[in-house]
């Protein structure tokens, strides 16, 4: 087997993996302030992609496309805390689960219907040429991949750490009491959790369109792959994503490779089982201690 | 009587209308639908297993059907095996799968478990596809249906086939809930720590609990498959999952005519949809129905949302169905609308709202119940003995770098009421965690009867330790009586097949005699039938004791069972726990009220930081300095 | 002069039990209260009724004559009260400093800027509290449990509140330790902080008290100053029966 070959594969591979980092990415924000996560973000991420494309087709150039996009995500995330989780996190319940993977079932509805069940382009003006380094071909669109998931993890963490707001969230999901007794809301913090999490997700839409195409089931694939990388990493820790959605892109061309383009998905199903049966917190995770 | 002869009417009289239908009606499109009622009425009572008992959001079961529908597919295109033969081997694919998924996912929480069944869905849905040399992929696979017992089934023989399946899995299932099996499932399901401090091993009941489900979707999946004559792997995808959780959800949880309403939605759906009109009048039905209970749930006080939500839903698919070309493309909408409906507004499902309403009319008297065994048969009399029952030696339990038990040593007569006392902080619920085996120590040793017991409750409690706990733990849905009945011990010999035919009827009987006891030993005999969570404070309590003393235990772990209680209850619980020592059972109490403490306790141990500070006589450590000063504060402390 | 803190038969508790029944009592402005009795009495029950955790299901109460009862506990810290909660309760994964900058969130700009203004308070809140300006860029869930302690003690502080309400500050700690902690209540108490204090140890309220009430099954058995409860022996029947 021709080094080349494989090495390019697993370069791709990892590449395309940061975006299922970014997807996970997402679902560690809310799961660290609310313990809960949006189980409809793959519709989340087609719909933006959509909706980004409807901006493009109206004449928005992209520097102005991406901002629009991202506020649609966010106004979208604010909109499943409302709608799905607030009611279950009131009550207690593990509710949530159901009313997102409801949310998500209706506006992949909604996409079939408003756009069509048809896969389309998405234009974009980065080049498609590849650029040629270390002996492996990588396209700018790869590249934007990864710049973009690693760009805007790395200022979400950033504000995370230096602004005081993101220091209130962090103190939301140490201890949701003790921050509402120093005058955190607890509940904004989850709004705004979400908020990020669907911005997130139309960021991971718009960046993976040019390279996959626009269409109705884009989402529900991408998603199940964060999950196995979110899991995987731990819904509790850092940057343990960013490795484990690398890893699992490799692993996933060599699968495709071997066998089959079919096969593609199973390694990061396989991973997710073998993960929650071996060690449920995940490998960077942290285990709780029952309190009774 | 009455109640028991009602039920089974409705249920044969339900049966013989079913059946007598192809006779009188010729139309072979309705008779595909009832068809496909018998097979998702079977496909959801499996789903309701998990979704409704065990309280899971289970995603798998529509992989299973597809299990269950290409392993009979192929034993019959492939192999020519005949039609029981590869229904019974479906089954026994989907039970085997749904066991070794079962065995890593029901470890995890909620989240999680929904994730794993999935992504097993999923890889279910990509093998499906990709093993094309045997299944046929996307092609699909032709099967032509088996006869049965030498009879081609045409469609109305095919039809009976499937009713009688259906007639089967309902009465099994049925006796199966209807016994320990089921309450094991609603107990772990409303908590898994008592559940399994009471002996009932919470992983293996769930993972049963899945695997019966499972098994129910691969049968089904076998009928399926009989009856389309023709599989695709895409047909078992998301929206029929989608579909199917719908039924479960609006038919209404924990009870099979919910399964079976559900059904008749699920399979009734799509022609819903074709017609608009039909559409229409339901969604403004439902329109109406939310704005009603909308509105009363305002003022009753209900939150806004919650109250809202419903009719903002509801609403849309009415103003949707008027605005919309084709409702067929907006199927998936519909259903998330009609189930985010449901959710919000009617939790308990059709079959809830409609068995509290029919409960209002019919007052039928609930089964009489057989009267309370002797106490001797319940909870016999220990037989005396010397020496100590419980010797802790050096027990050291670490959290973090926190010591909480800090080398404990002490020991617990046999036959004697035992205190454990100390401020906040010390240790006391810590050493009591230990002791019942829910963690184990981090060093040290406990000795019960001379003997070492493996760490973890269900072998604690298997060994003889019996606990309460000091944030009460009951199953909160299960009436007081099935509370105990879950922790009686020895009782339930009859194997799981023979439970299954129903003939565990007698051995019912008699441990409702047995709880019956415990319960009027603790004074609550005459609640026998209340939910737990619907009793006062002081009744809960007293459950939790009468549950303890179910498991006949050498052993009472007792945490602040004073807590809370108004004085008379306290001089009450005071008797009761009398009464347990005359029945020779060892008790170790942790207490605050310093009464109960005094007047029940042959000796105290007083714990401080994780230390023993002192033990002896109730009036000796009361009068202690050491012990004042733990709990008053030093004499001098500011200078 | 009006109480700072007024509560009048306050009812609540978990569910559909109630564990308090009938609670009334009243803090005057620059004093120190104390609230005692044994576990399970309804003493912290108290504070998180007061500090809005919890809502009550009857009863008012009145923080410089506003009313906060049925307000949310962030609302509650905006309107001026401060609650050091039992078990100490910092944010383990973050540092001292950033516990109390936390502190100051009802003031403090939320962005940027926040260090600048909180500059003074940070300072004060090093002088009372010396162990914690050598711990500030230490992870708080690794200090001790006394310096645990003093960390929610300052960062209730930081708040600038009008009422601090401290829970069981002495639980779990080594008695120098509680020595050391008390010292800092009598400072405060010094500077005319509004203090109301539930505490176990009844010999150590009531040296540091202006006033105290003994709780017993959630009710207010009995109250007076420490000199009058010295001489009362239902306190001490509270707790040992």
């Amino acid at each position: 087997m021709d080094p080349q070959i494989i090495g390019q594969m697993l370069v791709s591979g990892a590449l395309m993996g940061l975006l299922y980092a970014l997807i996970a990415y997402g679902f560690q924000l809310t799961y660290a302030t609310s313990r809960s996560l949006n189980f409809g973000q793959g519709e989340l991420v087609m719909v933006s992609a959509f909706v980004a494309l409807t901006f493009t087709n109206l004449g928005l150039p992209y520097g102005l496309m991406l901002p629009a996009a991202l506020a649609f995500g966010a106004l979208a995330g604010l909109g499943v805390e409302r709608a799905a989780v607030r009611l279950a996190l009131r009550q207690k319940s593990e509710g949530w689960i159901m009313l997102t993977i409801i949310v998500g079932l209706f506006l992949a509805s909604a996409a079939e219907n408003i756009w069509g069940r048809d896969d389309r382009p998405f234009p974009t003006p980065i080049p498609s040429d590849p650029v040629h380094l270390f002996g492996i071909d990588i396209t700018p669109l790869e590249l934007s991949v990864a710049l973009g998931a690693l760009g805007v993890m790395g200022l979400i963490e950033l504000c995370k750490r230096r602004t005081l707001l993101g220091k209130a969230v962090a103190a939301v999901a140490a201890d949701p009491d003790a921050a509402e007794l120093v005058g955190i809301s607890a509940t904004r913090a989850v709004m705004l959790s979400y908020a990020l999490s669907g911005m997130v997700a139309a960021l991971a839409g718009v960046l993976v369109s040019p390279i996959t195409t626009v269409g109705p089931t884009m989402g529900a694939v991408l998603v199940l792959k964060a999950f196995s990388v979110a899991v995987v990493a731990g819904l509790d820790s850092g940057f343990g994503v960013v490795l484990v959605g690398m890893f699992l892109g490799a692993l996933e061309s060599i699968a495709s490779f071997y066998l089959g383009s079919g096969w593609r998905e199973a390694p990061g199903l396989v991973l997710l089982i073998l993960a929650l049966a071996v060690r449920p917190h995940g490998v960077f995770g942290r285990a709780a201690i029952r309190k009774v | 009587m009455r109640r028991f002869l009602l039920l089974r009417s409705a249920e044969l009289l339900a049966v013989l209308l079913l059946a007598a239908v192809p006779l009188a009606v010729r139309n072979p499109y309705a008779l595909g639908l009832l068809t496909l009622l018998a097979i998702y009425g079977v496909l959801l009572i499996g789903l309701d297993v998990s979704v409704g008992y065990l309280g899971q959001i289970n995603l798998g079961q529509v992989a299973f059907l597809g299990i269950g529908a290409y392993t009979a597919g192929l034993l019959v295109a492939k192999l020519g095996w005949g039609l029981l033969p590869s229904a019974m081997a479906a089954s026994g694919a989907a039970l085997a799968v749904g066991a070794l998924l079962a065995l890593p996912a029901l470890r995890l929480e909620g989240p999680q478990f929904a994730l794993a069944t999935l992504s097993f869905s999923a890889l279910t849905g990509t093998a499906l596809n990709e093993l094309e040399a045997l299944t046929g992929g996307a092609q699909g696979l032709s099967l032509t249906r088996p006869p049965l017992l030498g009879h081609v089934l045409e469609s109305r023989g095919f039809y009976w086939l499937c009713l009688g399946a259906l007639a089967l899995v309902w009465v099994t299932m049925r006796n199966l809930l209807n016994s320990h099996w089921g309450r094991a499932f609603e107990a772990l399901r409303d908590s898994p720590l008592a559940t399994d401090a009471m002996g009932v091993g919470t992983y293996r009941h769930k993972v049963a609990a899945f695997a019966m489900g499972s098994g129910l979707g691969g049968f089904a999946g076998a009928l399926y498959a009989f009856n389309f004559q023709y599989l695709q792997p895409q047909i078992f995808n998301y929206e029929l999952m989608a579909m199917l959780l719908l039924g479960v959800v609006l038919g209404g949880r924990k009870s099979q005519w919910g399964a079976l309403l559900g059904a008749c939605v699920v399979v009734l759906l799509p022609n819903l949809l074709s017609s608009r009109r039909l559409f229409l009048t339901l969604s403004a039905l439902g329109l109406a129905a939310a704005l009603a209970a909308g509105i009363r749930g305002l003022r009753r006080g209900t939150g806004a949302f919650q109250s809202a939500a419903p009719i903002a839903a509801t609403g849309l698919l009415a103003v949707g169905g008027l605005l919309v070309k084709h409702t067929e493309d907006w199927r998936k909408a519909i259903f998330a609308l009609m189930l985010f409906a449901v959710m919000v507004g009617l939790p308990e499902g059709l079959m809830g709202f409609c068995s509290r309403f029919l409960a209002g009319l019919f007052r039928v008297p609930p089964a009489a119940l057989p009267r309370p065994a002797a106490l001797d048969a319940a909870l016999p009399a220990r037989p005396p003995a010397q020496g100590a029952l419980l010797v802790v030696s050096d027990l050291m339990r670490t959290f973090g770098g926190v010591k909480a038990v800090d080398g404990i040593s002490f020991q617990v007569e046999h036959g004697s009421i035992h205190g454990l006392i100390g401020p906040n902080g010390s240790g006391k619920s810590t050493l009591v965690n230990v002791v019942s085996g829910l963690y184990p120590a981090s060093s040290g040793r406990i000795l019960l009867a001379g003997a070492r017991v493996r760490p973890g409750l269900v072998p604690m409690a298997r060994a003889g330790v019996a606990r309460t706990f000091q944030n009460l733990q009951l199953f909160g849905e299960l009436s007081a009586l099935d509370n105990v009945m879950v922790a009686l011990r020895d009782v339930f010999r009859l194997p799981l097949p023979l439970v299954v035919t129903g003939l565990g009827r007698g051995e019912e009987r008699r441990a409702q005699a047995d709880a019956l006891a415990l319960l009027a030993f603790v004074g609550l005999e005459d609640q026998a039938r209340v939910p737990a969570r619907d009793l006062p404070y002081g009744a809960q309590r007293f459950l939790e004791l009468a549950r303890a003393l179910a498991r006949r235990p050498a052993l009472l772990l007792l945490d602040e069972p004073a807590a809370g209680l108004a004085h008379p209850d306290v001089l009450r619980l005071i008797g009761i726990i009398r009464a347990v020592r005359q029945r020779g059972i060892t008790t170790l109490l942790i207490e605050h009220h310093m009464d109960v403490v005094g007047e029940l306790c042959d000796r105290v141990t007083v714990m401080d930081g994780g230390r023993m500070l002192a033990e002896g006589a109730p009036e000796a450590v009361k009068r202690n300095p050491l012990v004042l000063e733990a709990y008053l504060g030093a004499p001098e402390v500011v200078s | 002069m009006t109480a700072m803190l007024e509560v009048r038969d306050l009812h609540g508790g978990y569910g559909s039990v109630d564990v308090l029944r009938g609670v009334s009592l009243e803090v005057a402005p620059g004093s120190v209260v104390a609230l005692m009795g044994a576990n399970g009495a309804g003493k912290t029950t108290t504070m998180r009724l007061l500090s809005g955790l919890l809502r009550p299901s009857r009863g008012t109460i009145l923080l410089d004559g506003v009313p906060i009862h049925g307000l949310d506990g962030s609302a509650v810290a905006r309107l001026g009260l401060a609650h050091a909660p039992e078990g100490r309760r910092v944010f383990g994964p973050l540092s001292t400093e950033d516990n109390l900058l936390l502190g100051a969130y009802t003031w403090l700009p939320h962005v940027l800027g926040y260090r600048k203004a909180a500059a003074a308070d940070l300072e004060a809140a090093y002088d009372r509290f010396p162990r914690l300006k050598d711990r500030r860029h230490q992870q708080a869930g690794t200090l001790s449990g006394g310096e645990q302690q003093m960390l929610a003690i300052a960062r209730a502080l930081m708040a600038r509140p009008k009422l601090l309400l401290l829970d069981e500050p002495s639980m779990g700690l080594a008695p120098v330790v509680i020595q050391e902690v008390y010292r800092a209540i009598l400072r405060l108490k010094a500077e005319g902080t509004t203090l109301l204090l539930v505490e176990q140890f009844a010999r150590t309220a009531l040296r540091v008290a202006d006033y105290a009430y003994v709780m017993d099954r959630g009710a207010i058995a009995v109250a007076g100053t420490p000199a009058e409860l010295g001489r009362d022996m239902r306190v001490v029947e509270a707790y040992l029966g």
